[in-house]
């Protein structure tokens, strides 16, 4: 009897310096999509293989996400790890409430393996404030049928002048009732990418390089009025659709071309349709710049003792191993550009996109106020064009004038 | 006698205590959720805060200054006061009309009821993203059956000039249940005598409705003007699903702007100021119609 007392305190002192070792992470992120069951994958998999380290993740909407988290780490709480659209990482490394991060690309992940514009996004100022957890690129989507029946052929527009060309050719009455039931190039304002930065990029124009506002300068003047021309007058896509309603229109073979991001491949691919993938057309440089997005992990500033921790699972995340595993299941690129493209064999398309990341660039990288330039002076630009409240050269040095007071 | 005196002084005592007892709970919350945001907010409206920074700078009238020279502001206002007065006399003229309709004695009225009242109890939000659905020009049923019978097919939420009709029209259909409950219950507290009694003297239907159905609704009706008003001028879930305020903001009303700034761009100083604009408009609309249907009675 004696023994099993002393049996049993033994292994209750053990259990309990156990899980005092044991460091728990809080980790909030807004993945409610169907790539939340892949996120959860490998958090599982790495808490399994970590006996020392606990990931609690949270995953909520990311309204919500945004609601809790900027008053939390206001007031010096909140997780101690966050995932979250690296456009909102300036805000939160601006006012101070992320660590820096610059020791973790020393001792754990070599920022030579990262695609440049993916290690350079993840920086403000002269620090590096995150490490990646996704990255997104646009693609040009076009339907091959479609392209076969304007006898344009199998391949996707060359340069945007082409684009134009095709755009208007693939725009159809095609029950004969008066109204367009076939676009050629849908343009939803409010999509889930910037579209317009393409568009902008696609004639060497900008919207603000080097904290110098460039929207209303010739090339971007130009290359806006082309497409709200061709959209009012030749009609090659409705005017405000959102992200749903594009994939809705393309998904059912009533659009021809499109950009939208590697989440959107497989509901196409089940809607049955022929369509093909490509970089973004070339612009009067050579270049075809495309679109990336992609969300990145930061630290609380409060955290700080849980450094090693943290730091360690961002390894983890962005290992070889998961990249794969998150690839494979949710067709975006991986983060890193140093796995082998035969890993990816059984689903080409993830070297498509792989490859757009390299010629890609992230829009209004480094603006601390991304979404509010975004919905309070680019969309009503945009719109003013559309409604004829102004012209092209108008409404883009009106918001020129606007985007000034965002610009110190 | 002068204990007797106590012992009756306690007893009241008592009672007064056990009285706040008892309201002691919803004080609570009341005071927390609902007094001190007031407050406090109105306190905020005279600092630029934003969530973000720790400290928060006095800048008096300012914020007050900026929003009567925030065309964006006046904008919500004027749109606010679309949708009122489109949803409300309206919504109020189908809803008395639904009451009077299903308080006949006719055939499965209780079906009818159920079926205007069932939008009611559905969330809002979903609603809306049923009906952004419904109207939209290329996969939308209405647009189908409007091209079906030689109509034009419409972008409704896509034109700054059709989108706040539509959010309207959806509003009206989704709330039109509730005043239609509402003016039910007032329809059938009016003694059947005060009919008998017109008949007797030659009333027509029509007079009847206007002589004896209106007048003895008077109170329901206030009611329900002075709900629907406020209800009104506080629009929001509806416009945020189906037009997020767009195109060109022509659908933008007070709260959407207030939740805009406070909860998108983080700014609750501004946030606040103009809440506190529709507090103070809220507070004059409602002193007004109180004042006008007590006047009358």
């Amino acid at each position: 009897m004696k023994k099993i007392i002393f049996f049993t305190l033994i292994l209750l002192l053990l259990s309990i310096s156990v899980s005092a070792q044991t460091v728990e992470l809080t980790f909030w992120n807004g993945f409610t999509g169907p790539d939340r069951e892949y996120v959860e994958g490998i958090v599982n998999k790495f808490n399994e293989e970590h006996q020392d380290i606990e990931v609690k993740m949270e995953i909520m909407p990311w309204d919500s996400f945004f609601q809790k988290l900027l008053p939390s780490l206001a007031v010096g709480q909140g997780p101690d790890i966050a995932g979250m659209g690296r456009e909102h990482l300036s805000r939160f490394a601006d006012a101070g409430v992320i660590a820096h991060i610059d020791d973790f690309y020393n001792d754990y992940l070599a920022k030579e393996n990262l695609p440049p514009s993916l290690y350079e996004a993840m920086r403000w100022e002269d620090k590096v404030y995150a490490a990646p957890m996704t990255l997104a690129t646009a693609g040009f989507y076009y339907n091959k049928e479609l392209f076969a029946e304007a006898g344009l052929g199998e391949e996707p527009p060359e340069n945007w002048d082409q684009l134009f060309e095709y755009a208007r050719k693939l725009t159809k009455d095609t029950t004969g009732d008066g109204k367009i039931d076939q676009y050629g190039f849908i343009f939803p304002i409010k999509g889930y990418l910037e579209a317009w930065s393409i568009v902008i990029w696609g004639n060497n124009g900008r919207v603000l390089e080097d904290g110098e506002i460039k929207i209303n300068e010739a090339k971007a003047v130009e290359t806006i009025k082309r497409l709200t021309d061709a959209m009012k007058e030749d009609k090659i896509s409705p005017f405000v659709i959102n992200g749903v309603e594009g994939d809705q229109l393309f998904a059912s073979g009533k659009a021809a071309m499109y950009f939208n991001g590697p989440w959107a491949y497989p509901q196409f691919e089940n809607a049955g349709i022929d369509f093909g993938v490509a970089a973004a057309p070339e612009n009067p440089a050579g270049e075809s710049v495309n679109w990336a997005g992609g969300t990145a992990m930061v630290l609380n500033k409060n955290s700080l003792d849980k450094k090693e921790a943290a730091y360690k699972f961002f390894e983890y995340w962005n290992s070889k191993e998961s990249q794969i595993y998150f690839s494979i299941n949710t067709g975006s690129p991986p983060t890193r550009t140093d796995i082998p493209e035969a890993e990816f064999s059984q689903k080409a398309v993830i070297n498509t996109f792989s490859e757009i990341s390299e010629k890609s660039r992230f829009p209004l990288n480094k603006e601390p106020e991304f979404s509010t330039i975004i919905s309070d002076v680019i969309h009503p630009a945009l719109e003013r064009i559309l409604y004829d409240e102004a012209t092209a050269q108008e409404s883009l040095d009106q918001a020129a004038e606007e985007l000034e007071k965002f610009i110190e | 006698m002068q204990l007797l005196k106590k012992i009756k002084n306690s007893y009241k005592l008592r009672r007064k205590l056990m009285a706040y007892l008892f309201i002691l709970p919803s004080l609570t919350i009341f005071i927390l959720f609902i007094l001190y945001p007031i407050v406090y907010s109105f306190i905020m409206s005279f600092y630029d805060w934003n969530i973000l920074s720790t400290e928060a700078s006095y800048i008096g009238l300012d914020n007050y200054n900026n929003m009567l020279n925030d065309s964006r502001f006046w904008n919500a206002l004027k749109n606010t006061f679309y949708f009122s007065f489109g949803f409300v006399p309206i919504g109020i003229i189908i809803s008395l009309i639904l009451a009077l309709f299903v308080n006949r004695k006719i055939k499965g009225k209780n079906i009818f009821r159920t079926i205007y009242f069932l939008p009611v109890i559905a969330p809002m939000s979903i609603i809306a993203i049923i009906w952004t659905f419904l109207l939209n020009p290329d996969i939308g049923m209405i647009s189908y059956y409007f091209s079906l019978i030689g109509l034009e097919n419409t972008a409704w939420l896509r034109d700054p000039d059709l989108a706040m009709p539509a959010v309207i029209m959806v509003s009206i259909w989704k709330e039109m249940g509730f005043n239609m409950v509402v003016f039910l219950a007032g329809l059938q507290s009016i003694d059947e005598s005060y009919y008998e009694a017109a008949r007797i003297d030659g009333a027509t239907k029509l007079e009847q409705f206007f002589y004896v159905t209106l007048p003895l609704l008077k109170s329901t009706t206030a009611f329900v003007v002075i709900m629907t008003v406020i209800k009104s001028l506080q629009v929001f879930d509806q416009v945020y699903v189906m037009t997020g305020g767009g195109p060109l903001f022509s659908t933008e009303t007070l709260v959407q702007y207030i939740y805009k700034l406070g909860f998108v761009n983080f700014n609750m100083g501004y946030g606040s100021t103009v809440a506190y604009a529709l507090f103070i408009l809220l507070l004059f609309v409602t002193i007004i119609q109180l004042r006008y249907f007590k006047g009358e009675e």
